[in-house]
């Protein structure tokens, strides 16, 4: 089975673990999300697939056409090589290249065909790059910023892609916007994605599945279809009343 | 009519000046303004590009040729030096300032004393046959001491520009200025790029020692006199312009011809500092700085 499988991951700063035992799995062609809310490891957990918190313990392996390779322990421009696409909290563009510079530095010793598909199908994906192509990123809204980080994440042909709260920072008319733009990528690209939200009700109505996350550790695991009694279920999990 | 030549000569050799200033100061602005490393020991380095040089030319070599051969060796010397520097500040504490600022002023140190123990404290120079010769134009009048060095300071500028702004990393490295993190997520070692761009700020070190050493001869200190107006060079540009770098270092060179011909001599070094100060007060990102 191609996907990403975390098993008993422990992770955290210094003495401070903040991740415990948590095990998940993203399948091919699945839209995930990570709920929780703020503080609970949602990014921590993120940030440990990326290389850029190193686990403690646990592992961390991509399943991919039948070769299976550990990313934890990889730094995070390994593990973006191998695979997983990156959108962090903050986006984290830069802000004195262009729309166009942004892509092609993702599109870091791919070859040139593979560029200029990668760069088509950004364009395609999210028009309003290809009209602010030559434009600087930091003089763009915040939704478009929005775009440019996740097309950013595609021209690195992702295997898997991770998404760290889309909605942040965002006006409520943009989040659904960002959130359905997610959802064409999974069900019309068939790309793979892993998703933290907050926004319960957009993520819950747009996911194959869903994981919360409280203190660390997954209290609840959505494995079959999100009916509404999973929802109530998790929602209350995620408000930590049982 | 005496003031008229005055004011030509003085703007003519302003700008000549600024210009060499501005290949001082270009390494610097890799160090400093792109991978915001206080690397005082640029100037310390250039001296030793300019012994380099010297020793080159006295066995033949014109100094320009010379430089260019020697920015391949500088580099990779700016390579493993950056590479021992990443793994005694930047993996700990991630480059704490202060702690930098000690290694490098140590580092500086350390290439005077070499280049006293291996040359003496005796002024070098090199031989070309222009030194000595002016370019004369109507009252103008420009030894081409001067002159050749200030010629290759803006082609050596415009190389780097080109760099910079054409070739896949040269962007890596203008977005390493900004943010770590996002070299990694597009899949770029960032640690693989400063050390690039250390290396290349190394070789342009080189150049900068060639040009130092047309001009004048020079001893293992003359770096010292350079230290506080490279920095206020970088600073005034806006941390990492390139083209900034050579707008603020001919306002500079201007401003010290000027104040040399009508003022005196003693204030000159004074006025990198002084435009410095006025200039971070209306713009504190510099003239060319991204805020």
């Amino acid at each position: 089975m191609n996907g990403l499988v975390l098993e008993n991951v422990c992770a955290g700063y210094g003495a401070v673990t903040v991740l415990h035992d948590v095990s998940l799995t993203v399948r091919e062609g699945e839209l995930v999300a990570l709920l929780g809310m703020n503080g609970n490891g949602k990014s921590t957990l993120l940030n440990a697939i990326l290389g850029f918190v190193r686990p403690s313990a646990g592992s961390i392996r991509l399943d991919w056409e039948g070769e299976s390779t550990e990313l934890s322990g990889r730094e995070p421009h390994r593990v973006v090589d191998l695979g997983i696409g990156y959108v962090p909290e903050g986006r984290r563009l830069v802000p004195n290249l262009t729309v166009e510079e942004n892509l092609r530095l993702a599109a870091a010793g791919r070859s040139r065909p593979d560029l200029k598909d990668n760069l088509a199908f950004c364009f395609e994906t999210f028009p309003i790059l290809a009209e602010r192509r030559r434009q600087l990123a930091s003089t763009m809204s915040g939704g478009q910023q929005q775009q440019l980080a996740i097309a950013r994440a595609l021209m690195t042909s992702p295997r898997i892609m991770v998404i760290d709260e889309p909605s942040v920072g965002l006006a409520p008319i943009v989040v659904d916007q960002m959130i359905q733009a997610i959802k064409t990528l999974q069900s019309e690209k068939n790309m793979t994605i892993l998703m933290a939200e907050q926004s319960f009700f957009q993520a819950v109505e747009v996911a194959s599945r869903a994981y919360v996350l409280a203190h660390g550790r997954v209290v609840h695991a959505i494995e079959h279809g999100l009916d509404a009694d999973a929802i109530e279920t998790i929602r209350k999990a995620m408000m930590g009343v049982d | 009519m005496e003031f008229l030549d005055l004011i030509t000569n003085a703007l003519v050799s302003g700008v000549a000046l600024g210009s060499i200033y501005a290949l001082l100061a270009l390494g610097l602005s890799i160090t400093f303004g792109v991978l915001h490393i206080p690397n005082v020991a640029h100037p310390a380095l250039m001296i030793a590009g300019a012994y380099a040089v010297v020793f080159a030319n006295a066995r033949g070599l014109d100094p320009i040729v010379a430089a260019l051969l020697l920015t391949v060796p500088f580099y990779a010397l700016g390579i493993v030096f950056y590479e021992f520097y990443a793994r005694a500040f930047e993996k700990r504490g991630r480059g704490n300032t202060l702690q930098s600022l000690t290694l490098f002023f140590g580092v500086s140190l350390v290439i005077e004393i070499a280049l006293v123990v291996a040359f003496g404290t005796d002024l070098r120079s090199v031989e070309v046959p222009y030194v000595g010769r002016s370019l004369e134009f109507g009252i103008v009048l420009l030894p081409y001491r001067f002159l050749v060095p200030a010629l290759l300071a803006p082609v050596v500028i415009l190389a780097l520009w080109l760099y910079m702004t054409r070739t896949y990393s040269g962007l890596a490295l203008r977005a390493v200025a900004h943010d770590d993190r996002a070299l990694s997520i597009s899949g770029v070692n960032p640690v693989s790029i400063k050390r690039h761009a250390f290396g290349i700020a190394t070789a342009l070190a080189v150049l900068a020692g060639a040009a130092l050493v047309i001009t004048g001869p020079v001893d293992p200190f003359a770096g010292r006199v350079q230290i506080g107006r490279v920095f206020a060079i970088v600073v005034l540009a806006g941390l990492g312009s390139i083209p900034g770098t050579l707008v603020a270092a001919i306002l500079i060179g201007i401003a010290e011809a000027l104040v040399t011909a009508f003022l005196s001599p003693s204030w000159a070094p004074g006025v990198a500092f002084a435009i410095l100060l006025g200039t971070l007060a209306i713009r504190p990102s510099g003239l060319f700085g991204a805020r």
